[in-house]
């Protein structure tokens, strides 16, 4: 007879009990007790058949063709089947904890505990079976297919009269799956940090040795100033390997760099030559780097490698070259195009009446020089360091003047004590402006 | 070796440094044909770590951070060169490259409204803008690194803090400190007058004037003089709050 502080089984026809959704059976053990140790009210079911599935734990009395289960998720703890002298002799046995409610019903989320003991009388291995009951209450699957039935019923009663409860299972069914999601990248991306920091550590060998290499190249370089074949052959070798890995070798005076940057350093020679013109002789470097970029479309160039390019035209015979300004901006320049010229036209743009009472802007002298602005700073700048005398004005940005006569100078105050200096300044520059 | 005087004595030591130089020669030989098959190994290694994580690295902007942080530590840098067996066979190369080409765009783009001086944000909002075909996500560590590559370039690009945020530099105007602090005290509302720089920092009017007009004629900031109180407002549009930028685009593009 089946007790009722268990909830009952269901069994088919021919005996065997019927599973719930999703309930796979794990482990079958025949002749095994079930004893409540703590209540000695509750009656102990003596050699039945245990079947352990995935969500409950059932016990089925064969002759009577009635059974009673311990849903999983009432099982609070499991206790190791230990072996000891005492006993040795006796049947294993398993005990579990589960929860009880007041009045001694199991089930779960019970108010109470109740410790019952599964006795294996049949010649059983109770390890194995230990083994198997502890992996179901880990996998815990009665919860996932519980959300399942919640998400459906949730999703069927959402138009109808809201039962507050069900959106939230169906919800945090949802945010499980997400979770689950997450872990499951988590588990990838820990394994990438794995093969990354593997990685890293063959690569730190790799930079060791390329070092040494490189300190060879250079000791080799000043030691021999006769090159022979060999010795080029491998410097070559050794750069582009130190390349490959990631070090950029500066080219040196001897070097001529990577293979890969002498192709290109030619190849960007040929490819700069319309852009050039177009823009009256000189290019800032970061256009070039764009242009040259959007025209290849991929296997793109990084700025290092533009650098190494430009920086190796001084050993080929090209008709341009790198410029570095002082403020930093470096330009492509054709080599025909020379600053003096630029002065020239900047000196005969500022001795027309009109720039000799405004002055000229950058802007001014873009125009006339047909460059951009930035560069057209550049060369003002520059011109200034050569002896074309520069005074600035708040209004009209850079002013350009040609070299004033003394007694004109000393007829502006330069007291820079005075707070209102700057402004007094102006005034005195209009001033001058208009007695020359 | 027994040291002899005379010819017969030079010769031998001759002889003997030849001797010590082929050696040597075939030393390095050796060492070559070591780095040869480290390099091997290593590129095998990064073929078989490609071939797993190469879409990790692609969609995944923290590994890509920690990717780049652990290759300085090593002292490699995956985006010195195209050539690189990195670029190659991770294909990250093309990715930083194609990234500092649109912040170059983006730049030259807005430089007639903020003058060349712009927000980290606004950069990568823009950039987000723009690349909505492309599905790689770009956080705000990778444009920080495409913008260091081009740094080398010249041309003044540089990310600069004022305050608490990050300034793209695109021009190569120096800021000094009192122009920094002036931009500092703009963050609040996205502009300054006079009285208020001249409040917090005490300084003399000359001075404040002076950095303010600096600044105008960098085209950094711009002049308001509509106000009803008459005072002068000098606005910032680089560190005006991103709302303000937003809106400028949806004008622009609207009409």
């Amino acid at each position: 007879m089946a007790a009722n502080w268990l909830p009952p089984v269901l069994l088919t026809a021919s005996g065997r009990p019927v599973f719930l959704p999703g309930e796979i059976e794990r482990c079958l053990l025949s002749a095994v007790d079930l004893e409540a140790e703590e209540n000695p009210a509750l009656p102990t079911l003596r050699s039945g058949l245990l079947v352990l599935t995935s969500h409950r734990i059932l016990w089925i009395d064969e002759s009577s063709s009635s059974g009673c289960a311990i849903p999983l998720a009432a099982v609070v703890h499991v206790f190791h089947p230990k072996k000891s002298l005492r006993n040795m002799f006796a049947s294993p046995r398993v005990r579990i904890q589960v929860s009880t409610s007041p009045d001694g019903r199991v089930g779960e989320k019970g108010t109470r505990s109740e410790m019952v003991t599964i006795v294996m009388r049949g010649k059983t291995d109770p390890d194995v079976f230990y083994g198997r009951l502890l992996e179901v209450l880990r996998s815990r699957t009665w919860e996932a297919s519980e959300e399942s039935e919640g998400r459906e019923r949730g999703s069927g009663s959402g138009e109808g009269s809201a039962r507050v409860r069900m959106p939230v299972v169906g919800v945090s069914g949802i945010l499980r799956k997400e979770q689950e999601m997450w872990e499951s990248t988590d588990k990838s991306l820990q394994e990438a940090f794995h093969d990354l920091n593997a990685l890293m550590s063959k690569a730190k060998e790799m930079v060791q040795l390329a070092e040494n290499m490189r300190q060879k190249l250079l000791l080799g370089s000043n030691a021999q100033a006769s090159a022979n074949d060999d010795e080029l052959g491998s410097k070559q070798e050794i750069q582009d390997w130190l390349l490959s890995v990631g070090i950029v070798s500066l080219v040196t005076k001897e070097s001529a760099g990577a293979l890969y940057h002498q192709q290109l350093s030619r190849q960007l020679a040929d490819f700069v030559k319309l852009p050039l013109e177009k823009a009256g002789g000189m290019i800032a470097l970061i256009d070039v780097y764009c242009l040259f970029n959007r025209a290849r479309g991929t296997e793109l160039i990084s700025p290092e490698d533009l650098l190494q390019a430009c920086a190796l035209w001084e050993k080929f015979d090209v008709p341009v070259m790198l410029r570095k300004f002082d403020s930093g901006v470096m330009v492509i320049q054709n080599k025909a195009h020379s600053d003096d010229e630029v002065f020239a036209r900047i000196t005969s743009l500022a001795q027309k009446p009109d720039a000799l009472l405004m002055g000229i802007s950058p802007s001014d002298a873009a125009l006339t020089l047909g460059i951009a602005p930035a560069l057209a700073k550049e060369h003002m700048l520059t011109a200034e360091s050569k002896g074309l005398r520069l005074l600035d004005s708040w209004v009209l940005g850079f002013l350009l003047r040609l070299p004033l006569d003394r007694h004109n100078i000393l007829s502006i105050n330069f007291s820079s004590d005075d707070e209102s200096f700057l402004i007094t300044r102006r005034q005195q520059l209009v001033k001058v402006m208009l007695l020359t | 070796m027994r040291r002899r005087p005379g010819i017969s004595g030079l010769q031998s030591a001759a002889a003997a440094r030849d001797q010590y130089r082929l050696v040597g020669e075939n030393v390095a030989k050796i060492r070559t044909d070591l780095m040869k098959e480290q390099l091997a190994t290593f590129r095998s290694q990064l073929e078989e770590f490609a071939r797993k994580h190469k879409n990790d690295i692609r969609k995944n902007p923290t590994f890509r951070t920690q990717f780049h942080e652990m290759c300085a530590k090593v002292g490699v840098d995956p985006l010195a060169s195209n050539k690189g067996f990195w670029a190659e066979l991770l294909g990250i190369g093309d990715f930083y490259y194609e990234l500092g080409v649109q912040i170059v765009e983006i730049c030259l783009a807005t430089r007639s409204h903020n003058g060349g001086l712009i927000n980290l944000q606004e950069l990568c909002s823009l950039l987000c803008q723009r690349r909505k075909t492309a599905r790689e996500a770009v956080s705000e560590d990778d444009c920080l690194r495409a913008i260091s590559k081009l740094k080398v370039l010249g041309s003044g690009f540089e990310v600069i803090t004022v305050g608490k945020k990050k300034l793209v530099r695109s021009v190569p105007t120096e800021l000094n400190k009192d122009h920094n602090e002036i931009l500092e005290v703009a963050q609040a509302q996205g502009y300054v007058t006079v009285e208020e720089i001249e409040k917090t920092h005490s300084w003399p009017s000359g001075r404040a004037i002076d950095a303010l007009e600096t600044l105008l004629e960098e085209g950094l900031a711009m002049i308001d003089d509509g106000h009803r109180d008459g005072k002068r407002r000098y606005w910032f549009p680089c560190v005006a709050p991103i709302s303000a930028a937003l809106g400028a685009e949806g004008l622009r593009s609207s009409s």
